[in-house]
């Protein structure tokens, strides 16, 4: 009871006397970043914050030169505050922005110089535009947001309005008819056409820019008209504010949109199911701690969750760690992770909790599938299954290798500059990993592997592994060791050919194994140096290009682990240690933006 | 642009080690052959890395049978127009080369008939891109530049991997029945019987640089 009191009282304190940029985050964000003590930013120079991807909104800021040598103690932010940032996304609108304290509002506007006054109906508060972006000011306290229309929603809008005028695709082609017609027809038609009718991409821009100030003026009267912030209808975001560390973080998995609207077919769909999958998600909101250290910045999370997905995560980590994995893991590893689970676990309590949501459900089509996953559960054999993946996974950046490829190349006759072609050798640069998994069937993979070298010659066994020649793009090999319970896939040749039984002493020695048995299911380790600035960047995704290039030029280690797991909640951590003697809060800024664009 | 997917191409040329070859052979009656190659085999591990993702820098990325697809409508529309009498296309799919072959019979229909079915296949209507002469020819001298809309396409690109750009030539070679008298441009070479120029530039400095392929030919009378 002692401790409800001190924390009510706390939290009073708190709102009494405390930061007030928090109360000022709309209640549709999803993700926060709160910076708790500014102070540690005070040398951070404007430019530098605001090229960071979480400052996207202001970017324009960057060249007009208002920003130059610049500290952010001289554009009038008061330090006394947070620095909160965010993120949120609904089926209509995606909305991202900052809140933060103002000291000296003149001092602001003189670096961030593009905002203009707006007319605002918001009692007692002043507002300012720039671009899309929308600079809020009540009681010495900023909200900077931006609101954007999901596009797909603008375009459905868009194309309603437009077949309902009787209009053709936006994409007929008209060119190749209108060149049929005379001068004297095209010249008719020029003068027949209405030039107050919108054509489409005017059209969609003009729904776009109305929705665009519907969603934003629902938005700042939500918060400022009817109160409705975070803070005020989130107590989990509340709690989370009084912790005493250099900065949290807050994302509320239960309303994040991308989870939910994989649910959307279940919500039109089969709506009593929806709402029974809906609470195994409820309270899933995870939280996180910045701590600044000397030299390191810790970042441990803990997610929440309801007790029928904890029932599934605690069985899915009651897994035995296999210490086989760690001779194929170099000490010097430049990158490492492992994962430990116990599949066969998780699947039977899975199948224990989902099971009977489903079975519910009337639906013929679902009722169907719940008579087939029953079936398939009798009739399959589950310990030749979960035997086959055994549960203890790792992976690991063997560093950039230069692969030998065949380039053709043109070639010229001097006399009378006539080309030929003839083919040469080439390289190019190449990720190279491990990925391995315990198997209790080593049969099955060898089965699969020998009748797939009997379909093509492209798949070979060579003495202690197999070979799947020109795998990796047309080019490069992969190899596969099955040997001492692990099943093993490598483009590293060396692996393969010297160090298929393991790397020996070089493997991962016994401190760092019960590092990593200590950790739970989770474990990955990084040296940033050798793998932000090796990893060749066109070999990932677009959207997981941004966070590459975020980490380029860091040098340092980031650890990650999990770690206890129960029924309500599991931990994890994530550790960023550097070498330089950089300012300790330019290193939180990079750990937040990696961060920021992992979340988003 | 239907041929947007053609388009696509161009940011890997410009991002990747690549030689192009543009090959333009004028006879006396004002008929002749362009033949154009882009080879990216050096690169086609990066290639090939690009066609597994399903999109790029905003964009889709298409699939080998697209490509194939719009190469086929772009060779299909331009043996339409007039004065085009031949169109061959070879593409390379394992080593990513592709040859365009066109006999024509003046430069003028060459230049019109690929406007003409570039812009049909294109997403760019603005007419401004595709104005001006990229190439002519009187009888006795040949003027060649940049188009517009290829010009501007190869500004927008970021280039992330400098490197391999910096390895890249475009070279441009024309080709004619009477000898060159003189080039305006100082680092075109002339063969020994003078009747063939050729021009060879950095990818990279192209793109920073349109201006440097552009050649005025002139022949002796």
């Amino acid at each position: 009871m002692k401790q409800y009191i001190s924390v009510l009282f706390l939290l009073i304190a708190y709102v009494h006397f405390g930061q007030k940029s928090e109360f000022i985050i709309p209640k549709e964000a999803v993700t926060v970043f709160s910076i708790n003590n500014v102070d540690v930013l005070k040398k951070i120079g404007v430019d530098e914050l605001i090229k960071y991807d979480f400052m996207d909104e202001i970017h324009q800021e960057l060249f007009d030169g208002s920003t130059d040598n610049k500290s952010l103690k001289d554009a009038g932010i008061d330090f006394d505050q947070r620095l909160n940032i965010f993120y949120g996304k609904n089926q209509y609108f995606e909305l991202s922005g900052f809140t933060f304290g103002i000291k000296n509002e003149k001092a602001l506007f003189s670096v961030f110089d593009d905002f203009d006054p707006l007319p605002t109906e918001i009692p007692g508060a002043k507002a300012y535009g720039s671009f899309f972006n929308n600079l809020v000011i009540k009681s010495n306290n900023a909200l900077l947001v931006r609101v954007e229309p999901i596009e797909s929603s603008v375009l459905e809008i868009t194309d309603s309005i437009w077949f309902s005028r009787g209009n053709m695709s936006p994409y007929y082609n008209g060119f190749e008819i209108d060149t049929e017609l005379s001068d004297d027809e095209l010249m008719k038609q020029d003068l027949e056409y209405d030039l107050r009718e919108k054509n489409y991409n005017e059209l969609r821009d003009s729904i776009q820019f109305v929705l665009q100030n519907q969603y934003l003026n629902s938005v700042l009267n939500g918060l400022f008209k009817n109160g409705e912030s975070l803070y005020s209808m989130y107590p989990r975001f509340q709690e989370v504010l009084l912790h005493p560390v250099a900065g949290v973080f807050y994302m509320d998995n239960e309303r994040n949109f991308d989870r939910a609207k994989n649910l959307w077919y279940l919500k039109s769909v089969l709506p009593t199911l929806y709402l029974d999958i809906q609470e195994l998600y409820e309270g899933n909101v995870i939280v996180g701690d910045l701590v600044l250290k000397d030299k390191a910045i810790d970042f441990n999370i803990s997610a929440a969750y309801s007790e029928p997905l904890g029932s599934i995560y605690m069985e899915m980590n009651d897994s035995k760690f296999d210490k086989r994995i760690s001779k194929y893991i170099k000490q010097d590893q430049s990158a490492f992770f492992t994962y430990n689970i116990n599949l066969k676990k998780a699947y039977e309590k899975a199948y224990e909790v989902v099971l009977p949501i489903l079975g519910k459900e009337k639906n013929v089509e679902l009722s169907m599938n719940v008579l087939l996953l029953k079936l398939a559960n009798e009739f399959i054999n589950k310990d030749a299954l979960f035997d086959t993946y055994k549960g203890t996974m790792f992976g690991t950046f063997n560093g950039i290798k230069k692969v030998k490829t065949r380039k053709i190349e043109f070639f010229y006759n001097e006399d009378t500059f006539e080309y030929g072609e003839r083919e040469t050798d080439a390289e190019e640069d190449m990720p190279i990993f491990t990925l391995g998994f315990t198997t209790a069937r080593p049969d099955v993979p060898e089965l699969i592997l020998d009748h797939l070298s009997n379909v093509t010659s492209k798949f070979e066994k060579k003495g202690n592994y197999w070979i799947y020649k020109q795998a990796i793009f047309d080019a490069a090999p992969v190899y596969m060791i099955n040997t001492d319970g692990l099943f093993i896939f490598t483009n590293d040749e060396d692996l393969a050919l010297n160090h298929w039984e393991g790397y020996g002493k070089e493997g991962l020695n016994s401190k760092t194994l019960k590092s990593i048995k200590n950790s739970g299911s989770l474990c990955g380790y990084a040296d940033l140096k050798s793998v932000a600035n090796q990893f060749p960047i066109d070999f990932l995704l677009p959207e997981q290009q941004p966070l590459m290039e975020s980490l380029r030029g860091k040098s340092g280690n980031m650890v990650m682990r999990s770690g206890k797991t129960t029924v309500n909640k599991t931990e994890l951590s994530l550790s960023y240690s550097f070498e330089t003697n950089e300012d300790s809060g330019k290193h939180l800024l990079d750990m937040l933006n990696t961060l920021y664009l992992i979340t988003k | 642009m239907k041929i947007k997917y053609l388009l696509l191409l161009l940011p890997l040329l410009f991002n990747s080690c690549i030689e192009i070859i543009d090959d333009l052979t004028v006879h006396s009656d004002g008929s002749g052959t362009f033949k154009y190659s882009i080879n990216l085999s050096s690169s086609k591990l990066k290639v090939n890395s690009i066609l597994a993702l399903d999109s790029l820098n905003g964009r889709k990325v298409p699939e080998l049978s697209q490509i194939e697809a719009k190469i086929l409508e772009f060779r299909t529309n331009l043996a339409k127009e007039p004065g085009i009498n031949l169109v061959k296309t070879e593409f390379n799919s394992t080593d990513f080369i592709l040859k365009v072959q066109i006999d024509f019979s003046s430069v003028a229909q060459l230049q019109d008939g690929v406007k003409s079915v570039l812009q049909v296949m294109s997403k760019e209507k603005d007419k401004e891109s595709f104005e001006g002469d990229w190439i002519s020819w009187d009888g006795k001298t040949l003027n060649r530049i940049i188009p517009t809309i290829l010009a501007n396409k190869a500004k927008s690109f970021e280039n992330s991997d400098v490197d391999l750009l910096k390895n890249g030539t475009y070279t441009s070679i024309s080709r004619f029945d009477k000898p060159i008298s003189k080039t305006s441009n100082p680092s075109c070479k002339l063969n020994p019987t003078k009747t063939a120029s050729m021009l060879q530039v950095n990818t990279y400095d192209l793109k920073l640089n349109n201006s440097l392929i552009e050649n005025t030919i002139t022949l002796t009378p």
